[in-house]
């Protein structure tokens, strides 16, 4: 019998829980040294975790978020499946990458190993990591998880202390790149055993007792600090809706998130998003249980232990045969790019809720504001000039913008919102390992959203097959709509710039031109200068092939901005401007500066010309409603940088903090209070897409209908129709 | 007879140490207080201390002293405080923005686990380059060192010109990609900034410095030097100055993070950074070798932070890309680890989860711990340690600061009475908690490295180390601790009994079994420069000691594990020997089944040390001894383990060689506080240092 919680001795638990976090990094910190994958040991792509003998989460260490919600519902299936026939034993490790299971994709895989103390099962621990190889057709052509490669549902890899090579064997020869999966399988493994080995010393020093204590305060206490946390935060309701665009058809598809709030408990409803689509950006119900979790663990429970209590108060409602819970035998390859869409969701939710609550420090706008998706992904095919294949990803990625803050710009090229700790490969180290040639890497220009704060960029790549006559990339139909993006308060979800796109080149004028030291570092360059012919769509399928001395240039993910561009000081907008981050065109357009001819701003020219910007907003407001200031009122919420709610003789109603007026009742949509306006995306890009198809989406823009303050900018799809006013902000009021 | 002198001295962030070794074996130890707005002075101070100490006058004391050789902190303040050269970048062109970029991982860099997971809140740091100094040039290396598109000189010239005569910087950093493996284009503007600015400006270049793949780690590498360089170059000056005014006349040497000396002349100044902690690195080996150790963790424990290092048979470790303040940087920097857990370090109470949470907030100096009485109101570990009676709050820093244990007792008071337990009870909680932690620290740190804790022998250095050494290395299962007398001044005496040494690496990138002779010819390539390094330190190449190291991996992993190797040069057999010396090593640290020896070997770097031994005293035992027992200074009560014990006080400085200790004592010397709790013994060897054994 477990001792009481409540009487467990503070000091030997604090000494416990530092000891059994150090356990986990030890396991992980093995997993890390002894994998192949890029993704792992530098990107961070991996888990150490342990579980009660039920497969409830102990403690999660640092690492990859997705993985350590994952493998809790890996264990209890397993165990559900397998516990009777063949049953688990002291020493046996089993090998499970079943997204239907747990994980995002094939690519999650896990080993997961049950330790035994005197002949009983007393919990678990799993090492999860990304294997890019599972055998299957060409990432992005699949249509069913069986062209997806790998799928094993659980194999005793070890079988009582004994490691299975017949197992491995088989594993591995189904993958292009046998050694390499070998390795990562090995290194769960070594992961394991570490962990488990350590967690049994655990158990002598303490005592069995006192170790399941101890494990079930741990959850206790991540869910008593959960609900703290949403104890002090208001009630009410948050709704977003993302956008992306599938893989196979440029067709879009919506995210529909509805955020509830009572008292301690929080629930989720995706009801209203898109069905599941026939390619592979689909996420499975795990999948989207997981990235929910993740979202929360960044956003609002990032001061929560990690482990399975802190979901204790989180409810979450997904439809059957919706994106986010795609029925079998749907394929999922792109499960963590549907997953990026539904942690922005969850995230825009969540900000405006902190926001109302007054944790400033804990808001960032969008991290995945991509301007559109289509064209060159970063998944390739083919061989190295050594004859090695290429069957891993290019992460660039992993060093997006990251989302404006209430007092500060989002972090440029900050990361990725799977992986806090990950980032990217040094140039020099992919030149090494693929058979390209950067000829640049630096911030993307145009690539932040627009903001009072902006976005933090993300960065933008021109590079050249280079030493190889075998290699293709993933490629996708072009869809012109910003992609998983938000701003916050009037800011954009994202910049407008970047060109994604591979160019056919001429290999003889480009050797040529690079001897004289020419070279382009811009895709404006690229057509500038006549550097390459774009490819408007694929000529085989989902993937394409880039001859050698072709060039590609793509960009990533920006963070959105917050608050109106209008209102962005001068000076830090120059710095914008010097270091690139935005050129003319963009600071004219949207932040309605004017540059001298020495392209710097022009002070005087550019106040005036904000301040025009400003009125025009409001050309053919016809009927103003009777609008009245009311500066003495009580202030009941502060749910949005721009508006108040405030006391009235008519109840709870809006007003704006810049000029005062009263918009209407605090009970209705602020955005029918609001003036808007409609803007297609075509005269907002930068750059029209290379398959000269039109954009897809529009901007609807809110202000202020008194003072023209930009109050909110949110992405529409005609397409797929639905209400244009988006009902984002619903506080609850007495 | 007179005694002649090397001196080594550490300028550490509170006191400026030195330590005399004479060539007698006799060792004397100064101090005086950091002096930061011009370092020379705390310098000078200490010496005049010392000199004072040995009754003689400075002239006479610096006329005797053959070496002197010097750890600063001038670049680490430097890096820390942010305040050095208005530096400017050269480098290719589509790559500017590679230190603002940094990997992505720049956000977190440097960071501990719990800051990290504030996602929403972290920022990068600001780089050590303005945005608007940084000049693309037109060139681009490939991976294989050809020139794909030429250096562009009139650009390039004009770039420099630029940053020089228009925006006039104080230094030039250039680093272009693959300069790692074709450093022509580096070189050449090299000559360009030569010919043209002489030493007029300071510059610095990437392949100098570091010929290491990975280019956002070689640009911190360059940025950094230019950024501490021209600062560390002017106090240097402005020191050896002052030195030779006061009568020295002998050799000046640098202490460098690979811990080894360099002449000023031959020094880069990012090689500086973290000489304090090399310094005691290396006092550890000599010890270790004078001890006959074989396996040595190192621990030194201060107000704020408790660093780990190890060290094992001749070796220290280096950290493989190592991480300074928030930068990574490519130098081989000695592999510390560190954790926010010093005498300074908080606790705090969660009442609603009843839990007694000490650390990672630490009060610093300022105020410091409650007993302070500097104005501190939360309890810290040293308070813990004043209540549980282990510190005389009479006698701390010798008396010269007494410490108010009411206040002590009162802020344990304020968290004992939150979670409903006794104010000792929460006392013996923060001292067992905090030994924990320490515990966790060093395991991991030692399996990382393949061993196992109770391998080793523990060395307990810094003010508070040796109050808790038993505590967290009875956790570990070692059994010995050693406590040394020059531990108050350890890096300094670390510092006085270094060897020059310079170290070259260089990446590349082999499929094994390769031609030797490609092997051959890098370490060749390598050699030369060091050796051409060496003669300009005046070590001719007979003198010259090298040391050859190779990193191999499985092919297709990124970190790999560096052996050192065993002979000078390759042959068929040795190519086979050293894939079976990597097996087995990767077995040792990472467990039978780990490797996958069918994916093959890859070379992935060469790395080549030359060590140029300086001549230097060795420590004399003491011949007194005495089987008697110590003279007792006093008592006091102690809490330990749940009860309170009547513990022996003796003067650290009254203890003769072979004398004996039980448990429970202290032994107290004004820098040092030594605990032995039950279940320990402590003794005096001949050289005075206090060896603990845990008996149980």
């Amino acid at each position: 019998m477990a001792a009481a919680v409540e009487t467990l001795d503070p000091v030997k638990y604090e000494i416990f829980m530092h000891r059994l976090w150090a356990v986990g990094e030890e396991g992980r910190i093995a997993l890390q040294r002894v994998s192949a994958s890029p993704i792992v040991v530098q990107g961070g792509e991996c888990m150490q975790s342990f579980y009660d003998p039920n497969g409830r989460m102990i403690l999660a260490c640092s690492g990859h978020l997705r993985f350590a919600a994952a493998t809790s519902d890996a264990i209890k299936k397993i165990v559900e499946w397998f516990g009777s026939d063949p049953g688990f034993h002291d020493g046996d490790q089993i090998f499970n990458n079943d997204p239907y299971v747990a994980g995002s994709h094939t690519y999650d895989q896990m080993v997961i190993k049950p330790i035994y103390f005197d002949g009983r099962l007393i919990a678990w621990t799993a090492s999860s990591s990304h294997t890019a190889d599972t055998g299957g057709v060409m990432r992005g052509a699949a249509t069913e998880i069986f062209h997806e490669g790998l799928r094993i549902l659980g194999l005793k890899i070890v079988e009582a202390g004994q490691f299975r090579n017949d197992v491995c064997k088989t594993i591995v020869e189904q993958c292009r790149d046998p050694y390499y999966v070998e390795l990562d399988l090995r290194s769960r493994i070594a992961g394991n055993n570490v962990s488990a080995q350590r967690f049994l010393e655990l158990v002598d020093q303490f005592g069995i007792e006192f170790v399941e204590a101890a494990s079930k305060k741990l959850m206790d206490d991540s869910e008593h600090m959960a609900r703290a946390k949403l104890r002090s935060l208001p009630d009410g309701t948050w709704r977003s809706r993302m956008f992306a665009s599938g893989m196979r058809r440029p067709e879009p598809y919506q995210i529909i998130c509805e955020m509830t709030k009572k008292g301690d408990t929080l629930r989720f409803d995706f009801n209203g998003t898109s069905p599941q689509l026939h390619d592979d950006q689909n996420s499975t119900l795990p999948s989207t249980l997981a990235h929910v979790t993740l979202a929360l663990t960044n956003t609002l429970f990032w001061d929560v232990p990690w482990s399975d209590g802190k979901m204790v108060p989180v409810s979450v409602s997904v439809p059957e045969g919706c994106i986010l819970n795609a029925k079998f035998p749907a394929a999922c390859g792109g499960a963590p790019r549907v997953g990026q869409i539904l942690v922005s969701a969850v995230s825009d939710c969540v900000a405006k809720m902190l926001y109302a609550g007054g944790r400033y420090d804990d808001i960032n706008a969008g991290w995945q504001g991509l301007w559109y998706e289509g064209g060159p992904g970063y998944f390739y095919g083919g061989h190295t000039r050594q004859g090695i294949p290429v069957a891993q990803g290019l992460y660039d990625i992993h060093g997006g913008g990251f989302g404006a803050a209430p007092l500060r710009d989002g972090v440029d090229s900050g990361g990725h919102s799977n992986i806090p700790s990950g980032g990217i490969s040094d140039v020099e180290w992919i030149e090494l390992q693929y058979p390209f040639l950067y000829l640049t890497r630096n911030h993307a220009p145009n690539g932040a959203g627009y903001g009072t704060q902006r976005g933090g960029d993300g960065t933008h790549r021109v590079y050249m097959a280079y030493g190889t006559d075998d290699l293709s990339v993933d490629f996708r139909p072009y869809a012109g709509i910003p992609n998983g993006g938000f701003g916050l308060f009037g800011g954009y979800p994202a910049g407008s710039g970047g060109l994604r796109a591979v160019w056919r080149t001429d290999p003889d004028d480009i050797k040529s031109r690079m001897i004289r030291g020419e070279y382009p570092t811009s895709p404006a360059q690229i057509i500038k200068e006549k550097w390459g012919e774009a490819l408007a769509r694929s000529e085989s399928g989902p993937h394409a092939s880039v001859p050698e001395w072709g060039l590609i240039s793509d960009f990533t993910q920006g963070g959105g901005g917050f608050g109106d561009p209008l209102e962005r000081s001068l000076e830090r907008l120059q710095a914008d401007l010097d270091a690139g981050i935005f050129n003319a065109w963009a600071a004219e357009r949207f932040f309605g500066a004017v540059l001298g001819e020495n392209g710097k701003l022009d002070e005087a020219a550019s106040k005036k010309s904000r301040a025009e910007l400003r009125a025009a907003r409001l050309k053919g407001l016809s009927n103003p409603p009777s609008l009245h200031a009311n500066n003495e009122a009580k202030v009941l919420a502060q749910p949005h940088a721009e508006l108040d709610i405030v006391e009235s003789n008519e109840g709870p109603v809006w007003r704006c903090r810049q000029c005062g007026t009263v918009l209407g009742s605090a009970r209705e949509n602020y955005k029918k209070l609001a003036w808007s306006v409609i803007e297609p995306l075509d005269t907002v890009s930068e750059f029209p897409l290379p398959s000269a198809d039109p954009f897809i989406g529009e901007f609807v823009y809110y202000f202020c209908p008194s003072c023209g303050i930009q109050l909110q900018v949110d992405v529409y799809c005609p397409q797929l129709g639905g209400e244009r006013q988006w009902w984002d902000i619903q506080i609850e009021l007495p | 007879m007179r005694d002649t002198w090397t001196i080594g001295i550490d300028i550490g962030g509170t006191f400026t140490d030195v330590a005399l070794i004479g060539n007698s074996g006799a060792v004397h130890m100064n101090k005086a207080p950091t002096t930061p707005s011009d370092p020379a002075n705390g310098v000078m101070d200490a010496l005049r201390r010392a000199a004072e100490s040995l009754e003689v006058p400075l002239f006479e004391l610096l006329g005797d002293t053959q070496r002197i050789t010097h750890g600063s902190t001038i670049a680490t303040n430097a890096l820390l405080t942010r305040v050095g050269a208005k530096v400017g970048l050269i480098t290719t062109r589509g790559f500017e923005d590679t230190p603002y970029i940094m990997r992505a991982i720049g956000r977190v860099d440097g960071l501990s686990e719990d800051e990290i997971r504030h996602v929403m809140y972290l920022t990068k740091p600001a780089p050590l380059v303005e945005r608007s100094l940084i000049r693309g040039v037109p060139e681009r290396m490939d991976v294989e060192g050809t020139a794909v598109i030429p250096l562009q000189t009139d650009a390039m010239k004009a770039a420099v010109d630029d940053l020089v005569e228009k925006e006039n910087v104080e230094a030039l950093a250039v680093c272009l990609l693959n300069a790692w493996v074709n450093p022509v284009h580096e070189q050449q503007i090299l000559d360009y900034i030569e010919s043209r600015y002489g030493s007029r400006i300071y510059s610095s270049y990437s392949h100098q410095l570091a010929r290491v793949a990975g280019e956002y780690a070689r640009m911190n590498t360059v940025l950094a030097d230019c950024f501490v360089g021209p600062k560390v170059r002017q106090y240097l000056l402005h020191l050896e100055h002052q030195l030779h005014e006061s009568g020295f006349g002998g050799i000046f040497l640098l202490m460098q993070g690979n811990g080894g000396l360099a002449s000023p002349e031959q020094c880069t100044p990012v090689a500086t950074l973290q000489s304090g902690p090399a310094g005691g690195m290396l006092a550890a080996s000599q010890m270790a070798q004078l001890l006959g150790h074989q396996q040595v963790l190192t621990a030194d424990m201060g107000g704020t932070s408790f660093d780990v290092g190890l060290y094992s048979k001749g070796y220290w470790r280096y950290a493989s890309e190592p991480v300074f303040d928030r930068f990574r940087i490519l130098q081989p920097i000695i592999e510390i680890e560190s954790i926010g857990a010093g005498g300074g370090t908080i606790a705090h109470a969660d009442p609603q989860l009843n839990r007694l949470i000490v650390g990672p907030q630490s009060a610093g100096a300022d105020p410091g711990p409650a007993c302070y009485g500097q104005g501190g109101t939360m309890p810290t570990v040293t308070d813990a340690n004043v209540a549980l009676g282990i510190l005389d709050p009479d006698y701390f820093l010798g008396g010269a600061h007494p410490l108010h244990p009411e206040k002590a007792a009162a802020a344990l008071g304020e968290v004992a009475k939150e979670l409903g337990l006794g104010d000792l009870e929460v006392a013996a909680g923060i001292h067992q908690i905090i030994n924990g932690k320490m515990a966790d620290l060093i395991r991991r740190q030692v399996i990382r490295s393949g061993y196992l804790p109770a391998e080793f022998v523990l060395y307990a250095f810094g003010g508070a180390a040796a109050i808790h050494a038993v505590g967290f290395a009875r956790d570990l299962g070692i059994q010995t601790i050693v406590v040394f007398p020059t531990s108050p001044v350890f890096s300094a005496f670390g510092i006085a009994m270094a060897d020059v040494v310079h170290t070259k690496m260089m990446t590349c990138h082999y499929s094994l079994p390769t031609d030797p002779e490609v092997v051959n010819s890098t370490l060749k390539e390598l050699e030369s420069e060091l050796l051409e390094v060496m003669s300009q330190e005046n070590f001719s190449t007979s003198q010259v000691k090298l040391r050859r190291y190779l990193t191999l991996r499985f092919r297709r992993q990124m970190i790999g594990v560096e052996l050192e190797i065993p002979w000078a040069r390759f042959g068929e057999n040795e190519m086979d020997e050293i894939q079976k010396m990597f097996a087995d090593r990767y077995q040792t640290l990472y467990g039978k089944g780990a490797g996958n020896t069918d994916a093959g070997t890859e070379l992935g770097a060469i790395r080549v040390d030359a060590i140029g031994p300086v001549p230097k005293a060795s420590l004399r035992p003491q011949s007194a001894s005495s089987d008697k027992p110590p003279a007792i200074k006093g008592e006091r009560r102690i809490y330990l383990s749940g009860s309170w014990h009547e513990a022996q006080v003796y003067d650290w400085e009254e203890i003769l060689p072979g004398q004996t200790l039980k448990s429970v004592s202290i032994v107290e010397s004004p820098f040092t506080t030594v605990l032995i709790p039950p279940g320990a013994t402590g003794e005096f060897d001949p050289y005075g240092n206090l060896i603990l054994k845990i008996s149980e």
